[in-house]
C-alpha cells in the first residue's frame, strides 16, 4: 500500500482541538479549585461551570493495549478527551458531576489506581533504566514499582505534611528532576572506568574526551593514541563514557544507587532547592531493591511524623538542621556527605551554632 | 558562485574531515564561508538542500550531533540507491 | 505471539498494588516479537545487574537530525527482536491534552511499525515510542506527519518545549502557557529538527511560581508566570477557610516568607509592596486570594542536571516581561541568547555553563538586558570586579 505524503516542520497539532468543551469555554477564566479526595478535584470557573478531574497512576511504560483501555473509559465518561500530567499520571475530566462516581468505579473495576492529588506522593518522574538506555546503572521502572508498592497508601489515601515529589535517575545524566526532588534515587558508579585503548583510536576524539572530564582526571596518551586517567581524581561521573564508549564505566559489581533528599521546584515559602545526599550507596538488588525501598520509607515516615503542615521535606530539614535529620532518621554520616566538588564553599558550616 | 559548485565545495570540506573531526553544521558553514567568500546564509541553505536529498546527513555520536557523508547502508535504507 | 522467555525476576514486579510496567511489556509481547525479546533481555539485565544497550547510533528520517534515538542491543544474536530498538519522539500537544480518536490513531500506527510500547510521556515531554527498526522509520514518519504529528527534538538541538496545564484548567496561570509553548515550538521548528547548536537547549513554560513543569530545574530557558499588581482578598472566602479548619495564623501568616500578611481573626491583609509572589498563600487559599494587575513572566536561564560540573538552577535574567501574541519579543530574546551561546560555546557546553565561564555581564550585554537587583539574591561579596573602559568614562 502506498504511503501517505510525508510533511516536515509542521510541529505538534494545535492543542485547542484536544481541549474538552468545558475547558475551551472557560479557558483562562478559572476561579478556584477544591480537592474532593485523594484522586478527585473540581475546578470552578467564573462562569459557574465546573470540571471534575479524576487522576490515576500509570507505570509510564505503557502498552498500546492499556492506552486503548484508558481511551475506552474516556469515551464512555469524558466525551472522548483525556489528558496526561507532567508526572506520568492520567487525568479523566468531566463537566458532569453525576458521572464522577461511575467513572471512579469503572476505573477501579478495571484495575486503575486513583490518587496523587494534594499533600501526598504523586507519580514518580523517572528514566528508562535497563529497559532502554545504554547509560543506565540500575533499572528505573523496577525500582519505582517496588518503591510505590510500598508507599501505595500515600498515593491513594494518607496525607503527608506537604506534597512529596519522588524521582529516580538511572545514572547521573539525570533525565528527570532528581536534582530538585523531595526524595530521589540516583544510580552511581564507584570505580574508575576501564579503557579499551584499541577502540579509542577509531571511535573517539581525544580533545573532546579530555574536555568531558569535570575533574581533569583525563589527559591524552600520545604513545597509545589514547587517553589516560588519573585514578585519584576520578569521581566516576561517566561523562567520558558518554562521549567515548570504549571508556567503560559500568561495573555491575560496584554500581548501585544513592538517595538524595530535600529538593524542591516551586518558589513557595522558600526558594527552589537542590536535593542533598542522604545515603551514598546501596547495591543493586533486583528485582525489588528491598533496602532502598525501606530506607525511602523510613525517611518519608520520619518526615511525616516531625514536619509541620505545608512544610516540604527540605524545609523541614532546614528548620531542624541536618544533624537532627541524621539523628532522627538513624542514617550514618560519612565522608561522602561532605562536598569536595562544586558546592564545598556553600555547604561547609561556618558557624559554631548547631545541635546535638 | 554557482550553487552546484558551492555544494561540491561543501562536500569536499566534509570529506576532508572524515575520520579526523566530527563536524557540526556550524563548523561547515563557518569553514566553507571563509574558504569561498560565500555568505553564511547561502552556505547554510546549500547544506540543507544537500541533507534533504541525502548527499550529506546528520549524525549523532559521542553525545553530540554532527554532519557526515552518508554510508551506502543509509542511502539504501532511504531508497536513494538500489 | 507465544511466550518466549521465562521471567521469574520480572514476574516479581507484577506483584503488589502499583501498576506494573512488566504487565505492560507482557501485553505488548503477546503481539510483538520485538517486545518479546525486550522482555527477555530485561530479565537478563535483572540477573546480571547490567544493561545491554549500545550507545545511540546514527538513525533518523531524511532531512532531520533528531527525533529518533538509535538504540541497538549489544546481544543481537541472543535477542534478535531488539537488534534495532529505536526510540521515536513525537512532539506532544501543549499541556498533554488528547482526544481519544487522536491517541487511538497514534496507537494504531505504532502497532503497525513498532513494539507497541510507549512512554506517556518522556522526561522532556514528548510522546515516546519505544522500539522500532531502521527500515520502519520513513514509513512511520510518513504515517504520522501526514496526520499532523511531527517528531520532537534530540541531539544538539532545540528540544521539544513543554508547559504546565496553565489557563486550560488552573486559576493561577499568569500567562497562556499552552499558546506560548505552541508558538515557540512552531517558531523554532528548524532548530528543533536540524541540530545546529553546541548542545541541547530546552524551553519550559510554567504559569506561576509553583512551576508544575519544573522549568527552573530542567530548562535552559525557564519561563515562569508572575504578576505586578496586588493580591485581591475575598474576606468571606477567608472566613470560609477559617471555618473549614484552616489555622490561618500558623498556615498562612507565619509561613509567609516576607512576613507581609496579617490577620486579626476576621480580616486578612497583605502588604503588597513586600510580597515576593511566592504563591504560598494563594495556593493554600485559592478561593480567597487572587493576583491582579499586570500579568507576565520572569525569564530565567541555565538550569541543567549535574553533567558536567554540577547541577544548575535557572537564573533570573528578565524579571518581568509581558507575554502576548504573537510573542515576537520572547522569540527575539531567545534568539539573541542562542546566538551568543552558539558563537561562544565549546561542543557539549550548555548555556548556563557558558554564562558561568564568561560572566553574567557578557551575557547580559549580548542580549541587551540591563543589570537589575532581581537578578541576584545579593550583590557580590568580593572586592574584585571588572571595569571596562566605557565604565570609566561614564560619569
Amino acid at each position: 500500500m502506498a504511503l501517505p505524503q510525508r510533511q516536515t516542520d509542521i510541529g505538534p497539532p494545535h492543542y485547542k482541538q484536544f481541549l474538552p468543551p468545558v475547558i475551551e469555554k472557560n479557558y483562562g477564566q478559572w476561579k478556584y479549585h477544591e480537592r474532593i479526595d485523594a484522586g478527585t478535584m473540581v475546578h470552578v470557573a467564573e462562569s459557574g461551570d465546573k470540571v471534575y478531574t479524576v487522576r490515576v497512576a500509570s507505570p509510564r511504560l505503557l502498552s498500546t493495549d492499556t492506552i486503548r483501555d484508558m481511551l475506552d473509559v474516556a469515551d464512555k465518561y469524558c466525551d472522548g478527551y483525556i489528558r496526561f500530567t507532567s508526572r506520568n499520571n492520567v487525568e479523566f475530566m468531566t463537566a458532569d458531576e453525576s458521572k464522577v462516581e461511575p467513572l471512579k468505579k469503572e476505573l477501579k473495576d478495571r484495575g486503575y489506581t486513583i490518587g496523587g492529588i494534594g499533600p501526598r506522593i504523586t507519580n514518580v518522574v523517572h528514566t528508562q533504566g535497563w529497559v532502554h538506555c545504554h547509560s543506565a546503572c540500575t533499572d528505573a521502572s523496577g525500582l519505582v514499582k517496588a518503591m510505590m508498592d510500598e508507599l501505595y497508601e500515600y498515593f491513594t489515601e494518607k496525607e503527608l505534611p506537604a506534597k512529596v515529589r519522588l524521582a529516580l535517575a538511572c545514572c547521573v545524566n539525570m533525565c528527570g528532576a532528581v536534582h530538585c526532588s523531595d526524595i530521589a534515587v540516583v544510580a552511581v558508579h564507584r570505580k574508575v572506568p576501564v579503557i579499551d585503548h584499541d577502540k579509542i583510536k577509531d571511535m573517539c576524539e581525544i580533545p573532546t574526551t579530555v574536555a568531558a572530564c569535570p575533574t581533569r582526571a583525563i589527559s591524552p596518551d600520545p604513545a597509545k593514541k589514547s587517553i589516560k586517567i588519573k585514578d585519584e581524581k576520578c569521581m566516576y561521573c561517566g561523562n567520558c563514557f558518554t562521549v567515548c564508549p570504549p571508556i567503560e564505566i559500568h561495573n555491575p559489581e560496584h554500581d548501585g544507587v544513592a538517595i538524595v533528599v530535600g529538593g524542591k521546584i516551586g518558589s513557595l515559602r522558600t526558594g527552589p532547592k537542590f536535593s542533598k545526599l542522604a545515603i551514598p550507596f546501596f547495591y543493586n538488588e533486583p528485582p525489588r531493591w528491598p533496602k532502598v525501598v525501606a530506607a525511602i520509607k523510613n525517611i518519608l515516615e520520619v518526615y511525616a511524623k516531625n514536619a509541620r503542615k505545608h512544610e516540604r521535606l527540605g524545609e523541614w530539614v532546614e528548620r531542624i538542621g541536618w544533624e537532627r535529620f541524621f539523628k532522627l532518621t538513624g542514617i550514618e554520616f560519612t565522608y561522602q556527605h561532605i562536598d569536595d566538588f562544586t558546592f564545598m564553599r556553600d555547604t561547609l558550616r561556618t558557624s559554631a551554632a548547631f545541635k546535638w | 558562485m554557482d550553487t552546484n559548485e558551492l555544494k561540491d565545495k561543501i562536500f569536499a570540506f566534509v570529506e576532508a574531515a572524515k575520520g579526523k573531526k566530527k563536524l557540526k553544521e556550524k563548523d561547515i558553514i563557518k569553514g566553507v564561508s571563509a574558504d569561498t567568500g560565500v555568505d553564511k546564509d547561502t552556505v547554510k541553505k546549500a547544506l540543507r538542500e544537500m541533507i534533504d536529498v541525502g548527499r550529506l546527513m546528520y549524525s549523532y555520536g559521542g553525545g553530540a550531533s554532527s554532519v557526515e557523508i552518508p554510508s551506502e547502508e543509509y542511502l539504501r535504507e532511504k531508497g536513494l540507491i538500489k | 505471539m507465544s511466550k518466549k522467555y521465562d521471567t521469574p525476576l520480572l514476574d516479581e514486579l507484577e506483584k503488589g498494588p502499583w501498576p506494573s510496567f512488566v504487565t505492560e511489556m507482557k501485553k505488548a509481547a503477546a503481539r510483538s516479537e520485538m517486545a518479546n525479546d525486550e522482555l527477555g533481555q530485561l530479565e537478563k539485565s535483572y540477573r546480571t545487574k547490567r544493561g545491554y544497550w549500545k550507545h545511540g547510533g546514527i538513525v533518523g528520517v531524511l532531512g532531520y537530525g533528531g527525533g529518533v534515538i538509535g538504540r541497538y542491543s549489544s546481544l543481537p544474536d541472543e535477542f534478535p527482536g531488539v537488534a534495532h530498538f529505536h526510540t521515536v519522539r513525537i512532539n506532544q500537544p501543549s499541556g498533554w491534552f488528547y482526544t481519544t480518536k487522536a491517541l487511538r490513531e497514534i496507537c494504531d500506527i505504532w502497532d503497525k511499525y513498532g513494539s507497541g510500547l510507549t512512554n506517556l510521556h518522556g522526561s522532556t515531554g514528548d510522546l515516546v515510542l519505544l522500539g522500532t527498526t531502521t527500515e520502519n522509520l520513513e514509513p512511520l514518519f510518513a504515517e504520522y506527519s501526514s496526520r499532523g504529528w511531527d517528531l520532537g527534538g534530540s541531539g544538539s538541538a532545540m528540544r521539544t518545549p513543554s508547559c504546565c496545564i496553565g489557563p486550560a484548567r488552573c486559576e493561577w496561570a499568569n500567562i497562556d502557557t499552552l499558546e506560548i509553548c505552541y508558538q515557540m515550538t512552531q517558531k523554532f521548528q528548524d532548530e528543533l529538527h536540524r541540530p545546529a547548536f553546541p548542545y541541547k537547549f530546552k524551553i519550559k513554560v510554567a504559569g506561576c511560581a509553583v512551576d508544575c513543569v519544573a522549568s527552573i530545574a530542567r530548562a535552559d530557558c525557564s519561563i515562569i508566570g508572575t504578576w505586578k499588581g496586588k493580591i485581591e482578598i475575598d474576606q468571606d472566602a477567608v472566613q470560609w477557610y477559617a471555618k473549614n479548619g484552616m489555622d490561618i495564623k500558623a498556615e498562612i501568616v507565619d509561613m509567609c516568607p516576607t512576613a507581609c500578611i496579617s490577620y486579626d481573626g476576621t480580616n486578612l491583609s497583605i502588604d503588597d509592596d513586600n510580597c515576593s509572589r511566592c504563591m504560598h498563600c494563594i495556593s493554600k487559599m485559592t478561593k480567597a486570594l487572587k493576583p491582579t494587575g499586570e500579568k507576565g513572566a520572569t525569564i530565567l536561564i541555565g538550569s541543567k542536571a549535574p553533567i558536567v560540573v554540577g547541577s544548575l538552577m535557572s537564573w533570573v535574567i528578565v524579571p518581568f516581561m509581558k507575554l502576548e501574541p504573537p510573542y515576537d519579543e520572547l522569540e527575539e530574546l531567545i534568539r539573541k541568547m542562542i546566538e551568543w551561546w552558539d558563537d561562544n560555546a565549546k561542543p557539549r557546553e550548555r548555556i548556563g555553563e557558558l554564562i558561568e565561564a564568561r560572566g553574567m555581564r557578557e551575557f547580559l550585554e549580548a542580549i541587551g538586558v540591563p543589570p537589575q537587583p532581581q537578578q541576584v539574591f545579593e550583590p557580590r561579596k568580593d572586592p574584585f570586579f571588572f571595569w571596562k573602559d566605557e565604565d570609566l568614562t561614564k560619569e
